[in-house]
């Protein structure tokens, strides 16, 4: 198997998409600082909270889904592998 | 004999992941209005603009990415032959002439080949015996010569 079709494998379509809310999730969580509608030195008024909050989420829960993916399709990978090794 | 394995946790990992970020989307558009940092019938604020504006590619995306690892996971079904194809349905006056060439695809290139070639060498002898017959019965005052070709 080519290197491309495991990449192809391993990363689909679906991957990029979360990759991209990935990178909104980063956006969404230093938006109120990069705006600075989040004053320094005072308390996180409730859309900082909301906003960091949801881009955290976002950012862990997309990388999971990557990730994951990776991992499962990996370890088919390496079944198919075995699989091909015990029936030569 | 090797078996197929179905895994579907992979697809199950993306779909699920897909679903959460949708919800978050989905809250980003609500959160302005729901934790009221954004009065009603007041001018939109920074935060609030940036919420929505980001809420809603957000959900959307989150949609399209849940979609594409279904399709995928249909592809994946379909493949492992738990899901049949549609098209079936209208081959059933093809399938006959199409299911025997696909079914031993391998073979195909080579025993058509050698029977092709099989084929051409016969034909070639036939020809070459029909024209002699002809020949010896053209001029039957001459004397003929048996021949047998090998």
């Amino acid at each position: 198997m080519r290197l491309g079709d495991v990449m192809r494998r391993l990363i689909p379509p679906g991957s990029y998409v979360l990759f991209l809310l990935f990178l909104t999730g980063i956006w969404l969580a230093i938006s109120p600082f990069v705006m600075t509608t989040q004053p320094s030195g005072t308390h996180w008024t409730t859309s900082t909270i909301n906003n960091v909050t949801i881009g955290a989420i976002m950012m862990v829960v997309s990388l999971f889904g990557i990730v994951g993916y990776i991992v499962f399709a990996l370890r088919d990978l390496m079944r198919e592998a075995q699989a091909k090794q015990t029936a030569f | 004999m090797s078996t197929t394995r179905l895994s579907l946790g992979k697809y199950i990992c993306g779909m699920t992941a897909s679903l959460i970020i949708f919800l978050a989307g989905g809250w980003l558009i609500l959160a302005p209005f729901a934790l009221g940092y954004q009065p009603y019938g007041a001018d939109w604020t920074y935060q609030a603009v940036n919420d929505f504006a980001i809420g809603i590619p957000v959900a959307v995306v989150a949609l399209a990415s849940f979609v594409l690892f279904f399709y995928s996971l249909l592809g994946s079904l379909r493949a492992a032959g738990v899901l049949v194809s549609r098209p079936r349905v209208q081959q059933p006056q093809e399938a006959p002439a199409q299911s025997q060439p696909q079914a031993s695809a391998p073979y195909q290139s080579d025993l058509d080949r050698t029977l092709a070639t099989l084929a051409a060498a016969l034909a070639a002898d036939l020809n070459s015996r029909r024209q002699e017959d002809n020949n010896q019965q053209t001029i039957p005052q001459l004397p003929t010569i048996k021949r047998r070709e090998a």
